[in-house]
C-alpha cells in the first residue's frame, strides 16, 4: 500500500475506518441489550411503586 | 446536479419513521422528573457510548470539520486528536468526571453549590444555558444549508414557499424531534440516539471509503501538498495554527470533555462511576473520527472543486454530485441522525440545567414530580421555540468559528476551572468561584468587541489573535480563580471573632 509519503495520517486514517466500523457493530449488538435492560428495571421500579 | 432520487427519499422516510416510532415507544416510562432527565441513571456503558458519539456530531460538527480540512488539510484534525487524548485520559483516570458521578448531582452546577453555595449554582447555571443556547443558536441553519445544498432542492425560483424551503424544512425536523423529546426525555433521546449512531455510522464509513476508493488517498496527499504545503501535515508549520493554536485547542477540549454539559450529562446518566469513565475511554477514539472523517470531505472537495473562499458550503457542494443515487439517502438520513441526535440531547440537557438550577430558588426542589415534570417539557418547548426564531428566522451575521468559539470559551474557561478548583483544591471558595466565572467571559467578550470595533480590529486580529485571547480566559479564570479564593479567605479570617 502507497502512503504517499504520509504514513502518520494513512494509519490514522486507517485507525478511524477500522475502529469505527467495529465499534458501531458491537455497540449495535451490546446498546440494544443495555436498552432492554434499562427499560427492564424501569418498569420493575414502575410496578414496584404501585404494589 | 444532486443525485438524490426517489429510492433515497424512501430511505429518508424509512429512517424518520424509525426514529418517531422508537422515541415515542418509550415515554410511557417516565414517570419522574429523574426519569425524564437522566433516563433513572439506568444508562450502560454500550448506550452511553452510542449516545455520547451520536449527541457531539450534528451537522454544523460535519460542516466545520470539513472545512478545517479544506483550508488546513490533515492537519486540520488536530483539535480532534487533542480531544481524543483528553477524554481518554479523562476517562482512565476519572480525573473530575469521578467525584461529579460520586456526587449524585443532576448538573454540574448542583455540584458547585455543594462547595461554593447556591448564588454560584445560579450563577453557573446561568453562563452554561447562556453559552450553550446561543452556541446551538447555529446549528438549525446550518444543518438546512447542508441538507437543501447536497439534496438540491434549494435554489431560486418558486413562491414563498420555495424561497423558505430551508426554514419550512427545518422547523418540520425539529418539530419531530421537540415532540419525541417532550414526550419521552431522556429516555427517548438515549433510543433515538443508538439507532442513529448506527445510522450516522454507516453513513460516514461508506462515503468515506467511497470517496478514498473512487478519488484515491494519493490523489488527496497532492491536493493537501500542492494547496497547503508542509502546513497541511504538521500544525506546527501551518502559518494559520501553530503553538498558540495548539494549546487553545488543548485547553479547549479539556474543559469540554470536563465540563460540556452534554458530555457529563451522560457520565451523570451512567449507573454508576466506573460506567461513565467506561463511557469516556469507549468513545474517545471517536473524537479523533470526528475531526479525520469529515476532514477527509473536506479535503475530497479541495482535490475535485479547487480552491475557493467559501469554504464552509465546498463539502456539500462536492457531495451532491459525488454520491450515487440510493447511497445519497443513507447519506441524508445519516446527517438526519446526526442532526437529531444533537438537537434532542441539546434540548433535553439545557433544560435539565435551567430546571435544576436557574429555577431552583423557585421551586426549592419541593414541587411534586408530576408538575415537575410538566415543567421539564414546558421548558424543552421554549428551547425549540428559541431556536427556530433565534437560529432559523433570524439569520446569524459574521464567522461560524469565531462565534462557537467565544461562546463556547465564556462558559468553558471558568466552568473547568470551577470543577477543578471545587474537586481537587480545598482553598477553593465562593469568592473566588464568582472571579473565576467573571474573567471567564470577560476576556473572550472583550476580545470579540475589540475585534468589531473598526478602530481596534488590527490590534485584535494581529497583536492578540484569537488564540492568544482563548488562552488568556483560561490562564485568567484559573488567576481569578487562586487569587480571589485568597481574597475571601484572608475576608473570612477577618469576620470570625477572636
Amino acid at each position: 500500500m502507497n502512503v504517499h509519503g504520509q504514513p502518520f495520517w494513512w494509519l490514522l486514517t486507517a485507525a478511524c475506518l477500522v475502529w469505527y466500523s467495529t465499534i458501531t457493530i458491537y455497540v449495535a449488538v451490546r446498546g440494544l441489550r443495555d436498552i432492554r435492560g434499562m427499560l427492564k428495571r424501569l418498569k420493575d421500579g414502575q410496578d414496584d411503586e404501585t404494589n | 446536479m444532486s443525485r438524490f432520487g426517489p429510492l433515497d427519499a424512501s430511505i429518508v422516510g424509512l429512517y424518520l419513521l424509525g426514529t418517531m416510532f422508537a422515541g415515542l415507544a418509550v415515554r410511557r416510562y417516565v414517570g419522574k422528573v429523574e426519569h425524564f432527565l437522566l433516563a433513572g441513571r439506568e444508562m450502560g456503558v454500550h448506550l452511553g457510548i452510542a449516545s455520547l458519539a451520536a449527541t457531539e456530531f450534528g451537522i454544523v460538527t460535519c460542516m466545520y470539520t470539513a472545512q478545517n480540512g479544506f483550508d488546513k488539510g490533515f492537519a486540520g484534525a488536530t483539535p480532534g486528536i487533542l480531544q481524543a487524548v483528553a477524554m481518554l485520559v479523562v476517562g482512565l483516570t476519572g480525573f473530575g468526571i469521578g467525584p461529579l458521578r460520586k456526587a449524585g448531582v443532576t448538573t454540574l452546577p448542583e455540584l458547585l453549590d455543594r462547595r461554593f453555595g447556591p448564588r454560584v449554582r445560579w450563577a453557573a447555571g446561568v453562563v452554561i444555558v447562556l453559552g450553550g443556547l446561543l452556541n446551538m443558536g447555529v446549528f438549525l441553519r446550518t444543518g438546512g444549508e447542508f441538507l437543501l445544498q447536497v439534496t438540491g432542492a434549494g435554489g431560486a425560483g418558486g413562491g414563498w414557499a420555495q424561497a423558505h424551503l430551508l426554514e419550512i424544512a427545518m422547523t418540520a425536523l425539529l418539530l419531530l424531534v421537540a415532540v419525541y423529546t417532550i414526550l419521552g426525555g431522556m429516555l427517548s433521546v438515549l433510543v433515538t440516539d443508538f439507532l442513529q449512531f448506527v445510522v450516522m455510522s454507516a453513513g460516514l464509513i461508506v462515503v468515506t471509503v467511497l470517496i478514498l476508493h473512487r478519488i484515491g488517498w494519493g490523489a488527496l496527499v497532492d491536493a493537501v501538498q500542492r494547496h497547503h504545503g508542509a502546513g497541511g501535515f504538521n500544525p506546527l508549520a501551518n502559518p494559520t495554527m501553530g503553538w498558540p493554536y495548539l494549546l487553545f485547542n488543548a485547553c479547549l477540549q479539556l474543559a469540554a470533555v470536563l465540563t460540556w454539559q452534554t458530555a457529563v450529562q451522560r457520565v451523570l446518566a451512567a449507573r454508576d462511576v466506573r460506567a461513565g469513565r467506561a463511557i469516556y475511554t469507549g468513545t474517545s477514539f471517536f473524537f479523533t473520527a470526528r475531526f479525520l472523517i469529515p476532514g477527509i470531505w473536506g479535503i475530497a472537495a479541495l482535490a475535485v472543486l479547487g480552491p475557493r473562499t467559501d469554504s464552509l458550503h465546498a463539502m456539500p457542494e462536492f457531495l451532491a454530485t459525488f454520491v450515487p443515487a440510493g447511497l445519497m439517502g443513507l447519506l441524508i438520513a445519516a446527517m438526519l441522525a446526526a442532526d437529531m441526535s444533537t438537537d434532542s440531547s441539546y434540548m433535553l440537557t439545557w433544560a435539565g440545567v435551567i430546571w435544576n438550577d436557574i429555577l431552583r430558588p423557585l421551586h426549592r426542589g419541593l414541587w411534586s414530580e408530576k408538575r415537575g415534570l410538566r415543567w421539564n417539557r414546558f421548558t424543552v418547548a421554549g428551547i425549540g421555540l428559541f431556536l427556530l426564531l433565534y437560529g432559523l428566522w433570524y439569520p446569524l451575521k459574521g464567522d461560524l468559528w469565531t462565534y462557537l468559539g467565544v461562546t463556547g470559551t465564556i462558559y468553558l474557561a471558568s466552568m473547568s476551572t470551577l470543577l477543578v478548583a471545587c474537586c481537587y483544591w480545598r482553598g477553593a471558595n465562593a469568592t473566588g468561584a464568582v472571579a473565576a466565572i467573571w474573567a471567564g467571559a470577560v476576556i473572550p467578550v472583550a476580545y470579540l468587541v475589540l475585534e468589531q470595533v473598526p478602530a481596534t480590529t488590527a490590534f485584535a486580529r494581529e497583536t492578540i489573535g484569537p488564540y492568544w485571547s482563548g488562552i488568556a480566559a483560561y490562564a485568567g479564570a484559573a488567576l481569578a480563580m487562586y487569587l480571589g479564593s485568597k481574597v475571601g479567605a484572608r475576608r473570612a479570617a477577618r469576620e470570625v471573632p477572636a
